[in-house]
């Protein structure tokens, strides 16, 4: 381990790691350009660097991508990639009311423990960590989405009816493309460019940054400036007591929901997000610029990074298409990820848990460092700015999956975007239906196959089990609360 | 016309000289025969795409661009191959961005059978006729394997268990995907029944059976020997057996006769002409001869060879008529 952090402080590959981050960051803050876009990019370049060195660029890009989102999601309030929708919901009201340096120093901080912790538990005990997440089958994975999409919706804010109806309007987008538990086209109406459905990256740009551009376009006064002041980062010594517990527990989080391949950084913010509310004494402020929305958000998406390192350097399992570039880029140099990698090629395995670590304090040097001026961009005028946004949201969808259509998808979802804000339909649930359902489907789906259509196979797997119980009870709960209200005022009266 | 055609192609090829146009004028002169075998040297003047069907990073996406970097190290084309990447929808983008493209030996795809799977399932809007084939350059065959605790140490051992009790053990298959095919014929051939769970990638298929959530699944052999002694290869599917495992029957050698040797497959719009077509196979032919590429498959069980684009589709025809009636059985 000692020889790997020696081999990152070459200066070559030093150079490359703070490369890496600053380039990370930079994408990552752009709306519609993500980290695995950059990785990609950067793929062929990495073909005639040492495999250690490759690696080291890859995995600055990694970290960097995931922190920079916050940056315009807490401005603009548009997620700078998909893992920062969550910060959006309480980082841009915060930065409505004068508080945006003070969001970003807050999701700054939130995103290095995150890594931090997460580290932690990739450095020493990534192998029984790794044993752990694989005994999760089907049944597992869809319980934990069930919870995760139940805990979002009881704690939404407003309506019901408009939550659920947002939340529905999400899983119906989620209908079109490739039935993947019978491999036929499913309401594709005969369009191929709809076989691989709705593309999160467009729909998300669409409903969050081209919604966000079309109002700010058409009502340039309503939206207030944000005043950046000039005293130091406001960040506090009080501020471990306050939300050191919940950092701790949304870093946990993060690190285990990432260890589960298939299911990302995004997820892990949502979960970690909906369990800080869930646990919150005051949880009707999240939304309204509450930060502990901000901090859980935020250590749990750079959390996540840490915990699907794991599968990947011990099994060779790549939890998102930014990993399985990874172990592209370990192919090319011919190494094949596995858990014979930490025997063949040790090297490589510690370089990644290596720079990982370092990547991450560069990541808030950086980041600390350019916070004021980051801060600044609100100060461009709004024409310049939003129409240098709009053209890397449509680069960003085309890029994808170079292919026109998820331009105009993303545009189709921008207006629906604008028309469910203007009716008041609230867009987390919406994303969170479009995100999540398709999961739940999925893997429920698997499972009825693998036990030939019978339910009560999940009595045989307990951690389903629990999940399923931590689903109910979180329906259950506000309902007994209110019971036992209900009688104390009886008895009293 | 073939003469303007000639000429539009230098006017975008940026720098080539006055020399060379004034040279495709004289053969124009000459007859239009002579300005195509003119048009064919000179090809290519300008970069050309090949178009991967799949994300970055698997081993169509690594093949294409280690190939391509060797063409260009040596100077085999005159002109850089750009690697891009147009996943999604079993394909049908790829090859909806290969129709907007020219055929004229610029745009071109590289692919594996996957294409055929997705012909056979009718899953896109394309087929065979859409393409003219370039040639295979290489290919692998995957194993099907087994925890190592598993209970089961032949192939044979399985099948008269899953004959005893049938549907009693858990395959993972992405549905519709290669996998699936190939576990279905080997079902097939032998007279079993599996049960599935839904694996969308070889990173599914490894958590699931490594997990215990599966019994068995296909594997490509470069992912199975990376697994060390965490897994048992039962049967593998290419026609010999591997150097690197050297131990594992092949399905054919035990008399089922089921065997899937995936190309890695170059594809050019079906109206590209014969010359273009030719440069590009001829610089193919080199780049898998080279000992760097040979290298890289062998390291990752992948057998180098050169299969010429008639013959590439003669064989691919054959397969897809094979597929048609797994899918057949599927429906």
């Amino acid at each position: 381990m000692l020889d790997a952090f020696a081999a990152l402080f070459q200066w070559q590959n030093l150079i490359l790691l703070v490369g890496g981050t600053a380039l990370g960051i930079v994408v990552g803050a752009i709306p519609g350009l993500t980290a695995s876009m950059l990785i990609a990019l950067t793929l062929p370049l990495t073909f005639r660097m040492d495999p250690v060195g490759a690696v080291t660029l890859l995995i600055g890009q990694y970290v960097g991508g995931i922190s920079g989102g916050q940056i315009t999601a807490i401005l603009l309030r548009m997620p700078g990639t998909p893992a920062s929708i969550v910060t959006t919901f309480d980082g841009y009201p915060m930065a409505q009311s004068d508080r945006a340096e003070r969001a970003l120093a807050l999701g700054i901080t939130a995103s290095v423990v995150g890594g931090i912790i997460s580290w932690f538990f990739l450095a020493g005990m990534s192998p029984s960590l790794a044993k752990f997440a694989l005994q999760f089958g089907p049944w597992e994975y869809f319980t934990l989405v069930l919870m995760a999409l139940v805990m979002l919706a009881v704690l939404a804010q407003g309506s019901l009816a408009k939550g659920l109806l947002a939340a529905a309007l999400g899983m119906a987008f989620a209908l079109p493309g490739i039935d993947s538990s019978i491999g036929q086209a499913r309401l594709t109406f005969g369009n191929s460019a709809l076989l691989s459905g709705f593309g999160l990256l467009p729909v998300l740009i669409g409903a969050f940054a081209i919604s966000q551009i079309l109002r700010d376009a058409s009502s340039p006064r309503t939206t207030k400036k944000v005043k950046v002041s000039r005293r130091k980062l406001p960040i506090y010594i009080s501020d471990i007591k306050t939300h050191g517990p919940n950092m701790l527990r949304s870093s946990v989080i993060g690190t285990w929901i990432g260890l589960l391949p298939g299911i990302g950084a995004n997820i892990a913010a949502l979960v970690a997000y909906s369990t800080a509310k869930q646990l919150s004494k005051e949880p009707e402020k999240f939304g309204t610029g509450h930060e502990p929305g901000v901090v859980a958000g935020e250590s749990a998406n750079n959390s996540s990074i840490g915990g699907a390192l794991i599968p990947l350097i011990t099994m060779g399992i790549p939890g998102s298409v930014t990993e399985a570039i990874l172990i592209g880029a370990l192919v090319i140099h011919n190494l094949q990820p596995g858990p014979l990698l930490f025997q063949n090629s040790p090297e490589i395995a510690y370089g990644i848990i290596a720079a990982y670590l370092v990547a991450n304090f560069i990541m808030l040097v950086m980041m600390w460092g350019a916070v004021r001026q980051i801060a600044k961009v609100i100060y461009i005028p709004k024409g310049m700015l939003l129409s240098v946004i709009l053209v890397f949201c449509v680069v960003g969808s085309y890029a994808v999956n170079s292919n026109f259509s998820d331009v105009w998808v993303m545009i189709a979802f921008g207006a629906i975007g604008l028309v469910l804000e203007a009716t008041k339909v609230p867009l987390g649930p919406f994303v969170i239906g479009f995100v999540l359902s398709p999961i739940a489907e999925e893997q429920l789906r698997a499972s009825l196959m693998m036990s030939d259509g019978v339910w009560s196979d999940i009595l045989d797997r307990p951690y389903a089990l629990f999940f399923l119980f931590l689903a109910l009870a979180t329906v259950a709960w506000p309902m007994i609360m209110g019971r036992l209200a209900q009688k104390n005022k009886k008895s009293r009266s | 016309m073939l003469f303007i055609n000639g000429l539009t192609k230098y006017s975008r090829g940026a720098r080539k000289t006055l020399a060379a146009a004034v040279a495709v004028g004289i053969m124009g002169l000459a007859g239009p025969i002579t300005v195509e075998s003119a048009f064919a040297q000179s090809y290519p003047t300008e970069p050309i795409q090949v178009i991967i069907p799949f994300k970055p990073g698997g081993r169509t996406d690594t093949v294409a661009r280690l190939i391509a970097e060797k063409i260009k190290e040596k100077g085999w084309l005159d002109q850089p191959m750009v690697v891009t990447n147009a996943p999604g929808g079993a394909g049908a983008n790829a090859v909806n961005q290969m129709r907007r493209g020219d055929s004229e030996g610029y745009t071109i795809v590289h692919w594996h059978h996957q294409a055929l799977i997705a012909m056979a399932m009718e899953l896109g809007d394309f087929g065979l006729e859409d393409f003219k084939s370039i040639g295979y350059t290489g290919g692998g065959s995957p194993v099907w394997a087994v925890r190592a605790d598993s209970e089961f140490n032949t192939i044979q051992e399985l099948i008269d268990h899953l004959k005893a009790n049938p549907r009693s053990l858990v395959e993972a298959v992405g549905i519709g995907s290669i996998p699936h095919f190939v576990g279905g014929m080997f079902a097939n051939a032998a007279g079993f029944e599996t049960r599935y769970v839904t694996a969308n990638s070889g990173a599914d298929r490894l958590r699931l059976l490594l997990g215990g959530n599966a019994d068995v699944a296909l594997f490509s052999a470069s992912e199975f020997l990376a697994q060390g002694d965490t897994m048992k290869a039962l049967v593998y599917f290419g026609r010999e057996r591997l150097p690197n495992m050297p131990d594992v029957p092949t399905a054919t050698e035990l008399g089922f006769d089921v065997s899937w040797a995936n190309p890695n497959w170059w594809l050019a719009p079906a109206d590209t002409p014969d010359e273009v077509v030719a440069v590009l196979a001829a610089a193919l032919e080199k780049a898998i001869n080279d000992p760097d590429i040979t290298a890289h498959f062998v390291a990752n069980t992948l057998e180098p060879y050169w299969m010429s684009g008639p013959d590439a589709m003669e064989d691919a025809t054959k397969t897809l008529a094979e597929l048609k009636k797994v899918a057949a059985t599927i429906n």
